[in-house]
């Protein structure tokens, strides 16, 4: 493998990209002519080709990284040069290559993205079998693991960014698949506005870093990190006055004492972690996902469980050497993970439809992975995105499955994905039931399972792991330090979320799966409660004529095309732990497989809580552990109590003796309509202003005013009366009369620039036939009586002292203008984040 | 700048104030106006007149007229090179030539489309 | 004859068009002008490409024409982009005409003497020649507006163009009248040199008018308001040729005036100059623009709108000469031509998508576009998704160097709010996409029935040719830019 293709020019990666696209291309434009069994093999050949080469790949990187121990070793592919840009304070040239690279981590993803994805493309040529749109669904579903591969595998940030706009737009047009339903449209849309929100955080930290560290690529950006933190205010950005400078004239009284500053580290580390939050459905951006869930079920495992949403996990650990320079943002980013876990797993508690509550499941595991990197912790937290990528896949095919064999029955979207009308379904659905109670486990922290140990070790380090900048002696104390609580909170915090994860995933599945099937009389109003019913063997869906007097056949077992996918994950749900088990067991092949991805972030940066050593946090082990376990039985043995053996009787009585907890439960706390309210109306209400002013003053006063004008006046224009062509000509003259005015009157304006040795230069702007007069100190006399071409004045400030300069300007119409300039000089900025 | 165009100032002023004097003064010398609807009918010929005021002309008179202008410009353009013929040369005469060939081929076409004849 | 090198992208097409117009004069049958046309013009595309690659700096004759002519890189790239525009119109032409049933040959001639000017227009450095190529470009422009005769429409809104374009030629003229008056000069480089010292009222207000009237040509708000309605009512073929070639070639005077005559740092100040002047132009344009665009229920005005915003964006990097005239300028070349085969490519999948005397003109005539021909809704959405500057197509690349820009220049909120803006664009352009792909036609009602036309196909291969190239590949046209933004003053 390695002679076939050199680690520095790496050509099979065009294969594991290329056969995706290639899939997408002739499925999106030949699909219908080429039919469904065309399109099925040319999906499926698509994504496994691109899965066998990325095995292939990925045992050729660990032969490369047996040959290099504990190097960062890499498998690069340069397409071509795309563009370069000018860039970074030094004013560099920064190219940005059309660039690939395997490495440690991108190559696990790459692995998951493929595989997975091969698993749900198999299941989906069953569940979509029926689907008008199967070709257009494969070839959004294939452009969407090209997509995501490109987010993986580039090199650098923009190629990285393309594919995390491909994602957004593939997750976008599968989520408004069906677009007939009008809310699916408007899932979709809410999808594209919150991800927009993230991608402005995106690339304003793409132009911070390119700003600062003069790269793009990964190793651009390790080599330059060192810039983002320095003592000296080059390295700081100025958040008040925005930009640094100072306010001057009306606006003085906004110039603090000192200027508000943080440094660049924290600024990068804000602004991606706005695009991170957006992509993994975070706090404050996590609304879509949920309602991203109007997509056909595949899409849910593939797009919004398994993959697409971990990239802004991905994102943080793969610049996990940019985030630790910022202790403040890594809190930040722990906390923003902790309070998405519990907050998410709260309203899961109570939904009723099957795939909301894995929604919310999902944004409460992002939560946890957030946890767990923003504690340092980035191979935790990336074990989590790869266990979670099975049992959650696994958990939402099963939920797929279930939904089809309901769907058989009822015909009826909504009924069908209702809780409340399930049950007892492991009768009649076995390998549905078995896989979904593995992932069940999983993702409940049932020892030993894979969720069990990632979580886990999530838990573990949330208490015992602290970060604190690297270059804090450098920084002469100017740096944050996190309060001592933290980690118990994040613990605290953590657990709970442990518990009711625990809690609502027991739920879903014992409402699921056991007691008695609840279904029967669904869109059959004639029949009572209670039926007996025969098995029945020869059945299938789309027997829209079917008798609604009778009971009907019950839900029956997925094909093979479904089964054999949710086996295969459940396999791997129950046993992938093993790869990463903590408690301490000597052989942690992913921790040690992550190692030099991580050895440059975690180094110096990642410490022992409370300045403790390694021997206490391997003390602290077991009791740690001991409330992950006892989450999981608390949860566990609750949802049993309430939904089996009471038979949800308890439930009842909760909801009904906290009506209004409930609600605002159900309802998810009003946040969409608190969204609603502020943020999309002011969006509504600025465009129907820019309408009703067009209506009213453009069409209303100007049109009439004119009309005035011209009666009055018109020769010319009158023969030509078409109605508005005049307004026309009226706004133009408007125009013409405000562009002669801010020419006709002088500008008197100035520019403060410290020189230095507490000098400041006080700069006049200039203008055509401009003439200065200056009086430095205001006290009425000018220096010199005559106005001259001198522009320039300098002024000498010690610390904490002020003047106020009194400039005039006249222009070539002989009209003066006149300006005070505040100057201050500040005292030194005294921020640590 | 006020004393350099000052002069010119003052004859304007003093021009319009002159016209007007005349303009008013010439009311109330002249005749006295007692307008009646024959008078203010226009052409007072006896004869009603008929029509909307604005009369369709056949574009063949614009057409005509532009033709006569874009040639009458080029007799200008050729009347300065014609005195510095010798100055200007070789490369004059072909510059000119190559400005008529224009102008030429412009009236091939106009001959081609038609627009020169008047009975169609 | 170096001189004649020197000229020949301009002597090609001159040529082209007076043969082209015999030969429509002689030829029974009107087949094939299109053809002729688009050849003529790719010709002189080419043409001004070897001329660049031979080195315009090797043929010092080229100078003796200044400052009349400019016979610069500057002036060699806007005559590849002009021919590249107007050759894709014509092109666009050749297939509309013949569909609607209103193929003339004088429309092809008209496409080549409108291109003759505004490549004229690029090149010219005094206020002569300027003009002469500005009036020539524009008379094309409005005969073509008018060329559907039979529509009322059509007629009002080459009326509308007509008259308020001579309105603001007017204003541009007396602009550099006064400019005359007050410097002695009406090359663009003398009025420049005198600029710092003459401290005479009449030279700002000249410069206003001038600074006006070419606003007025590029269509910035407020002087774009008869661009709606002119190019709604031309043939798209035209508006095509509008929104492309007039508005390149309005912009390279707009590029010329402000580098050259107005280059001087009094001239360039933030805080008295046209920056301010220009960002607050660029602001609007692409505001009100945006805002009112999403609001259209008919594709091609959302389009002309869209034109409008367009304008704005390179506003945005128009204002940033004042810092960086080089790396600003190659920012505007790059924004012009990626709009162009962005904006010519989405014209001509409006066109495509008509047939047998029937315009694609609602959303709704798109609908279900994407289920029912899926390779036209294809290169439809390649266009769009480059006019909304979503990578990787050409429109990104343009977005992302006027930005740059701005930001380079100090100029944040400028970049922030033509951000801002891109992404109110990205909804009313997506919204084409999800009545092509996400949305059925009502039972019953008219659907697009997109023609069948080599010229128009072949068109959008070209314009879609550039706009992958250009984003993907996009070095080689950027150190093109650079290289003709890089222009001395006369």
């Amino acid at each position: 493998m390695l002679s076939l293709f050199p680690s520095n020019d790496y050509l099979l990666i065009a294969v594991i990209l290329g056969m995706p696209l290639l899939g997408a291309f002739v499925n999106g434009v030949w699909g219908k002519q080429l039919g469904k069994d065309a399109v099925r093999v040319m999906a499926l050949t698509a994504v496994g080709l691109s899965f066998a080469a990325s095995v292939a790949a990925f045992v050729a990187l660990s032969q490369l990284a047996d040959q290099q121990k504990g190097e960062h070793v890499k498998l690069v592919w340069n397409a071509w040069e795309w563009m370069n840009t000018n860039g970074g304070a030094g004013g560099v040239t920064v190219p940005i290559d059309v660039k690939f690279s395997i490495d440690a981590l991108s190559g696990v993803m790459m692995l998951i993205v493929t595989g997975v994805g091969f698993l749900i493309h198999l299941y989906a040529t069953s569940y979509m079998a029926d689907d008008e749109g199967f070709a257009r669904f494969f070839a959004y579903l294939n452009l969407f693991i090209f997509s995501m591969l490109v987010l993986l595998l580039g090199d650098n940030l923009p190629i990285l960014f393309v594919g995390w706009e491909g994602v957004g737009l593939c997750s976008y047009l599968l989520i408004g698949f069906w677009y007939e339903h009008a809310p699916n449209a408007a899932a979709g849309k809410k999808a594209f506005i919150a991800n927009r929100v993230g991608d402005f955080g995106l690339i304003c930290g793409m132009f911070l870093l390119v700003h600062y560290t003069g790269a793009l690529d990964w190793n651009g950006i390790a080599n330059g990190a060192s810039s983002l933190l320095h003592t000296g205010e080059q390295a700081r950005v100025h958040v008040w006055p925005l930009g640094g400078g100072q306010y001057t004239g009306v606006l003085s009284f906004l110039q603090p004492k000192s200027p508000v500053t943080i440094s660049a580290a924290t600024a990068v580390g804000l602004a991606l972690l706005l695009g991170c939050t957006g992509k993994s459905a975070q706090i404050p951006l996590y609304v879509w996902l949920p309602d991203a869930m109007a997509g056909p079920t595949p899409v849910s495992a593939l797009i919004h469980a398994a993959t697409m949403v971990t990239a802004g996990i991905y994102l943080i650990c793969r610049l996990s050497f940019v985030f630790v320079l910022s202790p403040f943002v890594m809190v930040l980013i722990a906390c923003v993970g902790a309070a998405t876990a519990l907050f998410a797993a709260t309203i899961a508690l109570v939904q009723n439809d099957i795939k909301k509550v894995l929604a919310y499941s999902t944004v409460s595991q992002l939560g946890f992975m957030f946890l767990g990197v923003g504690v340092g912790a980035f191979t935790a937290g990336f074990f989590h995105v790869f266990t979670h990528a099975f049992f959650k896949a696994c958990l939402f095919l099963g939920a797929g499955s279930v939904i089809h064999a309901m769907h058989a029955r009822i015909h009826d979207g909504d009924p069908s994905q209702d809780l409340r009308n399930m049950g007892g379904l492991r009768r009649w659905m076995p390998l549905t039931h078995w896989t979904f109670a593995g992932a069940t486990a999983a993702i409940i922290g049932l020892p030993l399972t894979s969720g069990f140990f990632s979580k886990d070790e999530i838990l573990y380090r949330a208490f015992v792991n602290r970060t604190v900048n690297p270059a804090a002696a450098a920084l002469q104390g100017r740096v944050y330090a996190p309060p001592a609580w933290i980690g118990t909170a994040l613990y605290a915090t953590a657990v709970a979320a442990a518990v009711l994860t625990a809690f609502y995933m027991c739920r879903l599945y014992f409402l699921t799966f056991w007691g008695e099937f609840r279904g029967w009389t669904v869109g059959r109003p004639s029949l009572l409660s209670k039926h007996e019913v025969a098995a029945h063997d020869d059945h299938g869906h789309g027997e829209h004529h079917e008798d609604l007097s009778t009971p009907g056949h019950p839900p029956h077992e997925s094909p093979w095309q479904m089964t054999v996918p949710l086996i295969i994950l459940a396999t791997f749900s129950v046993f992938a732990g093993w790869l990463n088990p903590g408690f301490g067991l000597s052989r942690q092949p992913m921790e040690h497989w992550l190692e030099p991805v991580f050895k440059e972030a975690t180094e110096g940066a990642v410490v022992y809580a409370g300045g403790h050593d390694a021997a206490w946090a391997e003390h602290m082990t077991l009791p740690l552990a001991l409330g992950g376990i006892g989450a999981f039985l608390v949860g566990t043995l609750l949802a049993w109590w309430m939904y089996v053996s009471q038979s949800g009787a308890p439930a009842k009585r909760a909801a009904e003796a906290q009506p209004a907890l409930h609600r605002l439960l159900l309802d998810k706390w009003r946040i969409d309509e608190l969204y609603d309210a502020t943020v999309i109306a002011a969006v509504d209400s600025l465009a129907e202003t820019a309408a009703a002013f067009d209506r009213a003053i453009v069409d209303g006063i100007l049109a009439r005013l004119t009309a005035l004008v011209v009666a009055a006046s018109g020769t010319v224009l009158r023969a030509f009366q078409s109605g508005v062509v005049h307004v026309y000509a009226a706004m133009m003259v408007v125009g013409l009369a405000a562009t002669g005015w801010f020419f006709a009157v002088p500008h008197a304006n100035a520019t403060v620039v410290d020189s230095g040795n507490n000098d400041y230069l006080v700069t006049a702007a200039p203008g055509v036939g401009y003439a200065y007069r200056w009086d430095a100190d205001s006290d009425g006399k000018p220096e010199k009586s005559d106005f001259g071409a001198d522009s320039t004045l300098k002024l000498h400030l010690e610390p904490g002292r002020s003047q106020t300069v009194h400039l005039e300007v006249k222009n070539s119409f002989g009209l003066i203008r006149s300006k005070s300039i505040h100057v201050a000089r500040p005292e030194e900025p005294t921020s640590s984040l | 700048m006020i004393a350099t165009y000052a002069p010119l100032f003052m004859l304007l002023f003093f021009a319009a104030f002159l016209a007007s004097v005349f303009y008013v003064a010439a009311t109330f010398l002249g005749g006295q106006k007692k307008p009646n609807p024959g008078k203010q009918a226009p052409f007072e010929c006896g004869s009603e007149s008929s029509g909307g005021r604005h009369l369709k002309l056949s574009v063949k008179f614009y057409l005509t007229a532009i033709l006569f202008v874009v040639f009458d410009i080029e007799a200008v353009f050729v009347y300065p090179w014609a005195i510095h013929f010798r100055a200007l040369g070789w490369l004059g005469l072909a510059e000119m030539l190559g400005f008529l060939a224009v102008l030429v081929v412009a009236l091939v076409y106009v001959w081609r489309k038609g627009a020169l004849e008047w009975e169609t | 004859m170096n001189i004649a090198l020197a000229l020949s992208p301009l002597l090609v097409v001159a040529l082209g068009a007076l043969l082209l117009m015999l030969a429509e004069a002689f030829s029974p049958r009107q087949g094939g002008l299109a053809l002729g046309a688009a050849t003529v013009l790719f010709v002189g595309a080419a043409v001004a490409g070897g001329v660049w690659m031979y080195g315009i700096e090797r043929l010092p004759e080229a100078a003796s024409l200044a400052p009349w002519l400019l016979l610069d890189r500057f002036g060699l790239f806007f005559d590849m982009l002009l021919c590249l525009g107007g050759g894709l119109a014509a092109l666009l032409a050749g297939g509309y005409l013949v569909e609607h049933g209103i193929e003339r040959g004088e429309f092809y001639v008209l496409i080549l003497f409108a291109t003759l000017g505004a490549m004229i227009l690029a090149s010219s450095g005094d206020a002569v020649t300027l003009f002469l190529g500005l009036e020539t470009m524009s008379l094309g422009a409005y005969a073509m507006t008018a060329f559907r005769r039979a529509s009322p429409r059509a007629a009002e809104g080459a009326l509308k163009y007509f008259l308020l374009g001579s309105f603001a030629a007017a204003i541009l003229i007396y602009g550099f009248a006064l400019l005359y008056g007050a410097t002695g000069h009406t090359d663009l480089a003398g009025i420049g040199a005198t600029a710092a010292t003459a401290r005479t009222p009449l030279l700002v207000v000249g410069a206003v008018l001038v600074i006006v009237g070419v606003a007025f040509k590029v269509s910035a708000v407020p002087f774009h308001a008869w661009t709606p309605d002119a190019y709604e009512g031309a043939p798209t073929p035209a508006t095509t040729f509008m929104a492309v070639a007039v508005k390149a070639g309005a912009f390279a005077l707009l590029l010329r005036v402000l580098l050259i005559a107005l280059g001087d740092a009094s001239w360039t100040s933030w805080a008295a100059g046209w920056p301010p002047v220009v960002a607050t132009l660029a602001v609007l344009t692409m505001t009100v623009a945006n805002l009112i665009a999403g609001r259209q229920e008919s594709v091609k005005r959302m389009l002309a709108y869209s034109s409008i915003a367009h304008a704005g964006y390179a506003l945005v990097g128009v204002t940033a000469l004042m810092r960086d005239p080089t790396q600003a300028g190659a920012s505007v070349l790059f924004y012009l031509l990626s709009y162009t085969v962005s904006t010519a490519g989405a014209f001509g999948a409006l066109i495509l998508c008509g047939s047998h005397g029937r315009e694609a003109v609602s959303y709704e005539d798109l609908s279900g576009l994407g289920r029912r021909h899926p390779a036209a809704a294809l290169a439809f959405s390649l266009f769009l998704l480059s006019l909304a500057g979503i990578p990787p197509t050409a429109g990104f690349f343009g977005k992302w160097f006027v930005f740059k820009a701005a930001i380079d220049g100090g100029l944040y909120w400028l970049a922030i709010l033509g951000f801002v803006n891109s992404v109110i664009g990205a909804y009313y352009y997506l919204r084409v996409m999800v009545y092509m792909y996400m949305r059925e036609p009502a039972a019953g009602a008219p659907v697009a029935l997109p023609m069948r036309s080599g010229y128009v196909t072949a068109a959008l291969l070209v314009s879609a040719l550039f706009v992958l190239a250009l984003g993907l590949v996009p070095t080689r046209a950027i150190e093109v830019a650079v290289r003709a933004a890089t222009l001395g003053a006369g």
